[in-house]
C-alpha cells in the first residue's frame, strides 16, 4: 500500500515524478465557482469514452509485478482471476474521507493516522474532490496547511465503478497513470477507495484462498477413497434389456469374481451370484427394461434391481413357487419356472419388493458376507 | 470299487453312450441333477455334479457355473452352438451329448451306480 510520506521529507518526495489523481491545483476562477456550486467534475472510466461503446479488452495487465507467480500455469491462473474479480473484491471500503470545509492540516493528520496518501473530499456525500499527499506537501511548502480543503482539492476527478474487473481497474491505472481511484456505486455513491497496492493485495489473497480450498478438496477426496478402500467398496450400474438372454449371467459372473477375489465363502458367494442373475433374467424376460445397482463393501453384498415397468399385478401371487407369466422364447430357453423371486428371496439375507401395474418393479436385496451359511 | 469307476467322468461316457464336446478331465462326480428348468437347478442342484439337461442356451453355462457345476450331459443328441463349447471350454465347464433321452440316461446313470 502507499505510505503516507512525513513532512520532513516533503522536498525529497516532492521531487518524486509519481502522477497522482487530484494532484493539479485549481487556481483559475472557473475552478472556484465550481466549487461555490458544489459541482464535481466526476468522470467515470465508463464514460472517458462513449456511453455505450464496446470499449477493447484492456491489454493482460503486467502481472510480474504479482507475487509468487514463478510459474507459467500460476501466471494464467492470476490473469483469470483480474478479469473474475471485481473492483469491489479489491477496494478499501468504506473509504476515510473529509468534507469540503475541513483544513488540509485535517487531512495531513488522516493521512499520518490512516497510513493513506490520498483521501476524498466530500460535501454531503457527494464526491467533490480529492487530495493527494502531493498536494499537503506544498501546502507545507507554500504556508496555505490551515486553508479549507475546497480551495486547494483537485476536482478534475477519474473514478472507477465498483462492478469493473481488475483488469480494467489495472488499465485505468495505466491509463492515468494516478496512484489511486475513488469507487462509485452505481448509484454514484462513494463506496471505496482502490489502490495498484490493493490489486495487488486482493490477487494475493485469493490465490492463497483458492490453493487452500485446492489443497482442501484434494484432501477431502483422498479421505472419501481411503474410506472406500478401507471398508473395500465397490458399486457398479448394469444396464439390462429387455429380452437380452445373450447377455444374462455377466453381472453375476463379475460379482463372483469380485467376492473370490476377496477370499469370500464359495456359498455366501454363490448366494450372492444367484441373487444377481434372477434379478436380472427377470428383468430380461418381465420387463421393458431395467437397471441393477450392486454395492459391494466389507460388510455385505447389497443388489437393487429397478425396471421400468409394466409391473407385478399381485406380488404374493409372484413369491409363490411355480408361478410365472413368462412367455413361451422364455419358456423354451428354461426359464419361467415360476422360481425367480422365491430363489433370490432364499439366498437373501435382506429382501424386499415393491411394484405396481403400470408401474415398476423395485427390488432390493442383501447378503452379508461375515455370514457363514449352508443354504444352497 | 465299481461305484467308485461309475462316478468319474470319461467312464460314464461309455455308459450313456455320450460324445464329448469339450476336453474332459478325469473327475469325479458327486452325483447327478436333472432339470430343464434353469431357476430349479440354481435352488436345487448341489455343486460339483452332473447335470442332466435338452437346454443347450449359453445360459446353461452362467447356471452351472454360478452352481460349481462339474459337467453337463446334454440328451436326445442335442449340441449347444460352438460359441457355447467355446465359452464352456473357458470356464472350465465340461460339455456332453448323448443320443438317449434324458429317462434313458438317468436309468443308466443310476444303474451304472451314479447316485
Amino acid at each position: 500500500m502507499t505510505q503516507g510520506v512525513p513532512a520532513e521529507k516533503k522536498k525529497a518526495a516532492a521531487r518524486v515524478e509519481t502522477k497522482t489523481n487530484g494532484h493539479k491545483r485549481f487556481k483559475s476562477a472557473q475552478a472556484r465557482v465550481a466549487v461555490a456550486a458544489h459541482q464535481p467534475l466526476i468522470v467515470p472510466g465508463t464514460t472517458i469514452k462513449t456511453g455505450n461503446s464496446e470499449e477493447p479488452m484492456p491489454p493482460a495487465p503486467a502481472i510480474e509485478k504479482t507475487p509468487s507467480l514463478g510459474e507459467k500455469r500460476q501466471v494464467s491462473f492470476a490473469q483469470m482471476l483480474v478479469f473474475e474479480l471485481r473492483v469491489r473484491d479489491a477496494m478499501t471500503s468504506p473509504p476515510i474521507t473529509a468534507t469540503a470545509t475541513d483544513s488540509l492540516r485535517s487531512i495531513q493528520n488522516l493521512m499520518q493516522a490512516h497510513r493513506i496518501s490520498g483521501v476524498p473530499i466530500l460535501t454531503e456525500d457527494v464526491l467533490v474532490g480529492i487530495v493527494s499527499i502531493e498536494d499537503i506537501i506544498n501546502a507545507l511548502d507554500e504556508g496555505h496547511i490551515n486553508d479549507p480543503v475546497e480551495k486547494w482539492m483537485s476536482r478534475k476527478i477519474v473514478t472507477l465503478r465498483d462492478h469493473f474487473s481488475l483488469v480494467r481497474a489495472v488499465a485505468e491505472f495505466d491509463r492515468h497513470g494516478y496512484g489511486r481511484f475513488p469507487v462509485l456505486d452505481a448509484n454514484n455513491r462513494l463506496v471505496g477507495v482502490i489502490t495498484r497496492g490493493d490489486i495487488t493485495v486482493c490477487l494475493m489473497h485469493q490465490l492463497e484462498r483458492r490453493a487452500e480450498e485446492a489443497v482442501a478438496k484434494e484432501a477431502a477426496l483422498a479421505a472419501t477413497r481411503a474410506a472406500d478402500e478401507k471398508a473395500h467398496r465397490v458399486v457398479f450400474n448394469t444396464h439390462v434389456k429387455s429380452g437380452d438372454f445373450e447377455s444374462a449371467g455377466k453381472l453375476s459372473q463379475r460379482i463372483r469374481e469380485v467376492l473370490r477375489a476377496r477370499g469370500i465363502a464359495p456359498d455366501i458367494l454363490r448366494r450372492a451370484a444367484i441373487i444377481a442373475y434372477e434379478a436380472e433374467t427377470n428383468i430380461i424376460i418381465h420387463s421393458i427394461g431395467g437397471r441393477i445397482t450392486t454395492a459391494i463393501d466389507s460388510v455385505k453384498i447389497r443388489i437393487r434391481a429397478v425396471d421400468g415397468g409394466p409391473g407385478i399385478e399381485n406380488v404374493d401371487l409372484a413369491m409363490q413357487e411355480g408361478w410365472s407369466t413368462a412367455g413361451p422364447l422364455a419358456r423354451e430357453l428354461g426359464f419361467g419356472a415360476g422360481m425367480g423371486l422365491p430363489n433370490i428371496k432364499r439366498c437373501a439375507d435382506e429382501f424386499s419388493i415393491q411394484s405396481e401395474l403400470g408401474g415398476g418393479t423395485r427390488l432390493q436385496a442383501a447378503v452379508f458376507l461375515h455370514k457363514v451359511e449352508t443354504k444352497l | 470299487m465299481k461305484l467308485k469307476t461309475a462316478s468319474k467322468l470319461p467312464a460314464l461316457l461309455t455308459v450313456v453312450e455320450a460324445q464329448p464336446l469339450t476336453d474332459l478331465a478325469e473327475v469325479e462326480l458327486k452325483g447327478c441333477y436333472i432339470s430343464d428348468l434353469l431357476s430349479d437347478v440354481l435352488a436345487n442342484a448341489q455343486p460339483g455334479v452332473l447335470w442332466v439337461t435338452i437346454q443347450i442356451h449359453r445360459n446353461v453355462l452362467s447356471v452351472a457355473s454360478m452352481k460349481d457345476i462339474t459337467a453337463v450331459l446334454f440328451t436326445c443328441g442335442r449340441k449347444p452352438e460352438p460359441a457355447v463349447i467355446a465359452e464352456a471350454a473357458e470356464k472350465g465347464i465340461m460339455l456332453l451329448s448323448t443320443p438317449l433321452t434324458t429317462y434313458e440316461t438317468a436309468g443308466k446313470l443310476w444303474k451304472a451306480g451314479l447316485r
